[in-house]
This record gives structure tokens, C-alpha cells and sequence, in this order.
């Protein structure tokens, strides 16, 4: 492939034509099919669909937890679907925060301690991981809270500390698999708020999500149905309305 | 942070890890008990003058060849006298006997398992006859056959526990010979039967028990350079005392204390093969212990593994994990191994003896070579018990790993 493309439209990431495939004893079960998608830097997307729809599958493609059985995968201009185990290791180390619905935290590390994680495995000394991991920690608003246990924090706090994890390598995307699912309403809203900031910093945000007024925040909406794209539509009004400043 | 998992499960990690602490008390008690016998025959080599040697019908490291031996001709006065005589290359010979059922009466009472040795003056230039009180008996008084005893250390303390040896008369046989004199302790645990003996002059030895017994000739090479040569010398010369004729062997045995040394490494052989039957077992049981908790420890975990997975940890920090994990189970069981053997062995050197005098070869403390031996083979055991287990965490499958409870 010897094609020119402009720079300003090259997309951070490029999925075209991926299907995943489970061999159900002689029956081929596709989780997805032929699914094309385009995500472009600093952008706000949100992939919905109700359970079974394939969600999960394409979000842990897309955070290179998992590969494609077909299709191609372009993350910043690298083909991902080619890469063995310890190579996507350092794509997700590198390029990929990760916010699960569970937070998972580990639960005998400190807050910061769990910070720090990433930065272990990226291979960064331990004076920067500390003071890099304290600065993330702070940025979410839980600078007091660096030397607490998971079971010592509530559910929001602890999101936020998974939240500070996912940030401190400065990853180029962030991927949030139903981030409020364990939080109540309330907890769930200032979080969306986090994410609205965590945007307007620059990054770039995939909430996976099957509540509406949760992928309302979003700038573009994908949904899913049966492992196919069912719609995809730009959200001409994201929810800021709690963004007061 | 593999640490901190061991510590959270203090209790099973310690139970996990008994196997190899049983293996590795095995290995350290094993080699210390060899190191107090190494050290036993080193006293020994020194207290007894390792440049010794003693031509005898029988053979120290007779063994097998018993029978053999048995049917050899008794060595004569004759042939011992002529031997002496026409040595030229040690520094002493002269000819010595034993008698091991004798009776002895020493102030009215009876005594048994002492044994009465006939010998020469020059016993007293050797090592073996060094003199704690009193004398040996002089060139004079070996001469004349003279009725004077030099009493070994055991047999001292037995009948004079109160000292006051010297001067007091002993029966022998039902001849009164005088006390001159008391040997220095010459005993290992080796040699102790050396403290139940008796010395007399040979003469007098001789009249006593009379002719026909065999004897047998103490040379001092007078050094160990000179060994070999005098051990040729006194070789040619009984060959050709007794008769022999080129094609047949030889009907007698230079023996030295190094026939001790097969005796030992035989002796050697037993502890290792007693010992390292139940160590491979232990160890096998200990690989299998920490290879089962390590199974448990990465089920467990699996979650742990999947997070950890997500942001990035590679295969192999994976493995080093667990790796080390059972590396240090193994580690701290060799340590705590190292703690209670240490504690065992000073308890039993400290104590034994006063049971077991033949304990007093046993040092109080580990020789520190072992504590090398111990870390090695625990990071080895370490290493072998969590490969397993680290493989399997380390190819988990990070999807599936997340998504376990």
C-alpha cells in the first residue's frame, strides 16, 4: 500500500472489514462482523448496544486485549492485527488507558501504588513513577488519598484512582467499559464530568456504554446490534450541561 | 510485590513451604554430621602421627578379605626381632603386642575391657605415647622385662577418679606390676579403645601372655615424604623374612591410619545414601507443596493477572512474578531450615555428649559452606516448583482473565 494520506485526516484509529469468529464445536458463531470504523484524535465516541451485541468483543480489540480473526487494525499508523502478545502488551502499556466498569484496582496496593502499575511495566524509574503517579492522582482530586487501600476508598474514589491509572502513562486513547455501571447516579455524573474535562484536555475518550444518557456525552454514537453497526450518528448537542466552568 | 501476597497468606505460605525446610534440615544436618567426622579423623591424623606405620598379620582395612587374613601365619618374635634389626631407612621400629582378655586387679577390685599392650621404649617418642603424669618407662626397664605399667587415660579416671595413680601396684594376670605413669588422652571418637589400654614392656608382655602370639612392629617413617620408601624397604625385608616366593602375595599388611580414611568414606557412603534417599524424597514432596500453592496462588489471581495484563505487564513479568514468588517461598523455608538446624545442632553438641560421649566429635556450630549449599538448592527448588505455574499465568489469556471472579 503506497497511498498518500494527508496528515490532518489520518486517523488515529483505523478499523476496516474486522470480524471475530468463535468456533462453536462445527458452528461459527461471529461475535462481530465487517465492522469499519474511523476514530480521529481528540474525538468523544460512545459504542452502545444492548448485551450480546458485540460490544464487549469490540472494545477488547480495540484496546488490543484481543485480535480480530480477519479485518485490519490500524492504531497511530501501526497494524495491530499482525502483532504477537508481548507487542500489544506494549501497545496497551503505551497507547491505552483502560477504565473498567469494576474498577479493578488491585486490592492490597495503595492508590498510588496502583498509579504507578503502568509505569512498572513501561519500565520507568521509580522517583518519576512516584512523582508521576502522585501528579495524576492530584489531577483527579485524590492527592489526599495516595496512601489509601481500595477498600478504604468509595466506589467514586476508586474510580478515580482507575481513572488516574489510565491517564499516567498519557496514553492516546482512553477506553471506558461502562465506567458508571457500579456507581450510583449521582457519583456517576461527577465522573462524566471527569471524562468532559479529561476532553477538553485534549483526550481522546471510547466510553462503551448501554445507557443513553451516558453515551449522550459523547460527540458521535455507535451502536451496535447482532455484532453489525446498527447506526452511527453525531451528537449535534453533548450533555455539558453540568460543566458549569 | 510478589512479596506481598506471600505475606498475606503467612500461614498457608509456611505450611507450603514445609517440604523443603524438611529437605533442606536433611541436606545441612547430614553434611554437619560428616564435617564432625572429618574433623574427628583430622584429630585423630594428628593426635596419632600420621607418619605411622604398623606391620601386622591383620589388616585395618581387612574387610571383606577376612577369611583370608585369618589363615595368615602369626608373625614370630623372631621374624619382628629380625625385621627391627635390619630396618635402615625409618626414624624408630620396634615390636608391640595385644592382649585383650586379661584380668586386671587394681585395689582389690576386678576390671574388664582393658587390654594390655607390650611394647617398646620408643613408644614414648610417638605421638601416641605422650605422657599426661609421671614417665614412660625407660630404655632400662625394657631391657629387664621391669613389672611397670603406663596407664591409659580412660582406664585412669576409671579406677583413680581421685587422682594418685602413680606409685600404686596392678594386677595383671596375677602379676603385680607398678604404676609410672598415665597416657595423655589419645582419643577421638575413632580411637577411644587407645584410652582403655594398658602399656608394659614388651619382655614383660611376653611373659605374661607368652610366645606364640603374633606381634606386630610400629615404624615411624619419620616423615610423610619418607613413607613410601620405608613402606618398600619394610616390604623387601618380610617378603624375604617369611619366605615368600616372587608369585605369592604378601602374608602380612603395612597398615596406616590412612586405612581409616576407607573405613570413613565407607561410613560416608552410608550416611549419604541413608540421607539422600529421605533429602530426594523431601524435596520432592517440598517441589510438589510449593508447585500445588503456586497453582492455587495464580487461580486465585488469575484476575490480578488479567489487570495486570491490561496495562501492559508483558508474559515474562508474569512469569517473574510468580518466579520469585516461590523463589522466596523456598528462600525463607531454607532460612527458617538454616534457623532450627542451628538451634538442633547446638543443642545436640551442647547436650549429647554427656549421654554419648562418641558426640564430643560434633561441632556446635553449622560449617558455613552449608548455608551456600541450602540458599542454591532452595532458589533451584524455587525455580523448578514455580515454572509450572509461572507458564500458565503468564500465557493466560487477558480477556479471559478480566473476566473472572
Amino acid at each position: 500500500m503506497s497511498e498518500i494520506i494527508e496528515t490532518e485526516k489520518n486517523p488515529l484509529i483505523r478499523i476496516e472489514h474486522i470480524s471475530k469468529v468463535y468456533e462453536m464445536g462445527v458452528e461459527k458463531v461471529y461475535a462481530i462482523r465487517d465492522i469499519s470504523i474511523n476514530i480521529y484524535k481528540n474525538e468523544y465516541l460512545a459504542i452502545m448496544g444492548p448485551s450480546g451485541s458485540g460490544k464487549s468483543t469490540l472494545m477488547n480489540i480495540l484496546g488490543c486485549l484481543d485480535t480480530p480473526t480477519s479485518g485490519l487494525y490500524h492504531f497511530t499508523g501501526l497494524d495491530v492485527s499482525d502483532m504477537d502478545d508481548n507487542e500489544l502488551a506494549g501497545i496497551r502499556n503505551k497507547e491505552i488507558g483502560f477504565v473498567f466498569q469494576t474498577f479493578n484496582l488491585l486490592p492490597r496496593a495503595s492508590s498510588l501504588k496502583n498509579v504507578e502499575l503502568p509505569l512498572v511495566y513501561g519500565g520507568v524509574s521509580s522517583s518519576l513513577r512516584k512523582e508521576k503517579a502522585m501528579a495524576t492522582l492530584t489531577d483527579v482530586g485524590l492527592g489526599d488519598r495516595a496512601h489509601h487501600k481500595p477498600n478504604e476508598l468509595s466506589g467514586g474514589q476508586r474510580q478515580r484512582v482507575a481513572i488516574a491509572r489510565a491517564l499516567v502513562t498519557n496514553p492516546s486513547i482512553i477506553l471506558a467499559d461502562e465506567p458508571t455501571g457500579n456507581l450510583d447516579t449521582k457519583t456517576g455524573e461527577d465522573l462524566m464530568i471527569l471524562f468532559n474535562s479529561l476532553w477538553q484536555k485534549g483526550n481522546t475518550i471510547i466510553i462503551v456504554t448501554h445507557e443513553e444518557f451516558i453515551a449522550r456525552h459523547a460527540h458521535r454514537i455507535i451502536r451496535l446490534r447482532d455484532g453489525l453497526i446498527e447506526s452511527e450518528e453525531v451528537n449535534p448537542n453533548p450533555t455539558y450541561s453540568l460543566m458549569k466552568n | 510485590m510478589a512479596l506481598t501476597a506471600l505475606y498475606a497468606n503467612k500461614l498457608r505460605s509456611f505450611l507450603a513451604s514445609l517440604g523443603v525446610v524438611i529437605g533442606i534440615s536433611f541436606v545441612i544436618l547430614m553434611g554437619w554430621a560428616l564435617d564432625g567426622l572429618d574433623h574427628a579423623m583430622a584429630d585423630a591424623f594428628k593426635a596419632l602421627g600420621a607418619d605411622m606405620l604398623y606391620v601386622d598379620k591383620w589388616d585395618w582395612a581387612g574387610g571383606r578379605r577376612w577369611d583370608l587374613i585369618r589363615q595368615r601365619k602369626p608373625i614370630t618374635i623372631e621374624q619382628g626381632k629380625e625385621l627391627v634389626e635390619r630396618l635402615q631407612t625409618p626414624e624408630l621400629a620396634y615390636m608391640y603386642s595385644n592382649a585383650h582378655r586379661a584380668n586386671f586387679k587394681c585395689k582389690d577390685k576386678a576390671f574388664t575391657g582393658i587390654s594390655v599392650n607390650g611394647t617398646g621404649w620408643q613408644h614414648s617418642q610417638t605421638p601416641m605415647g605422650s605422657i599426661l603424669e609421671g614417665r614412660h618407662f625407660s630404655i632400662f626397664e625394657a631391657q629387664q622385662s621391669a613389672r611397670v605399667a603406663v596407664i591409659g587415660y580412660n582406664v585412669n579416671a576409671k579406677i583413680f577418679p581421685e587422682g594418685g595413680a602413680i606409685g600404686t601396684l596392678l594386677k595383671i594376670n596375677g602379676i603385680d606390676f607398678t604404676i609410672i605413669g598415665v597416657a595423655k588422652k589419645q582419643g577421638t571418637a575413632f580411637f577411644d579403645f587407645l584410652d582403655n589400654e594398658v602399656h608394659i614392656p614388651f619382655g614383660a608382655f611376653i611373659k605374661i601372655f607368652g610366645r606364640e602370639r603374633s606381634v606386630g612392629i610400629s615404624v615411624k617413617a619419620g616423615s610423610e615424604e619418607n613413607m613410601e620408601r620405608v613402606k618398600s624397604e619394610i616390604r623387601g625385608l618380610m617378603r624375604s623374612i617369611r619366605n615368600l616366593k616372587p608369585n605369592q602375595e604378601d602374608d602380612f599388611s603395612i597398615n596406616e591410619l590412612k586405612a581409616f580414611d576407607e573405613i570413613l568414606n565407607e561410613m560416608r557412603k552410608y550416611i549419604w545414601g541413608a540421607g539422600i534417599g529421605m533429602t530426594i524424597l523431601s524435596f520432592i514432596v517440598g517441589i510438589i507443596g510449593i508447585m500445588n500453592i503456586m497453582f492455587v496462588s495464580v487461580t486465585e489471581r488469575t484476575k490480578e493477572i488479567g489487570i495486570r495484563k491490561a496495562i501492559g505487564a508483558r508474559k515474562s513479568s508474569i512469569w517473574y512474578q510468580f518466579i520469585i514468588e516461590s523463589s522466596v517461598l523456598c528462600i525463607a523455608g531454607s532460612i527458617f531450615s538454616l534457623i532450627l538446624c542451628s538451634i538442633i545442632v547446638y543443642l545436640a553438641a551442647t547436650f549429647l555428649p554427656d549421654y554419648w560421649p562418641k558426640a564430643d566429635l560434633l561441632s556446635p556450630y553449622l560449617p558455613y559452606q552449608l548455608l551456600f549449599i541450602a540458599s542454591i538448592v532452595s532458589i533451584f527448588v524455587g525455580i523448578i516448583a514455580g515454572l509450572v505455574p509461572a507458564i500458565r499465568a503468564a500465557n493466560l489469556d487477558p480477556v479471559d482473565a478480566l473476566r473472572y471472579e
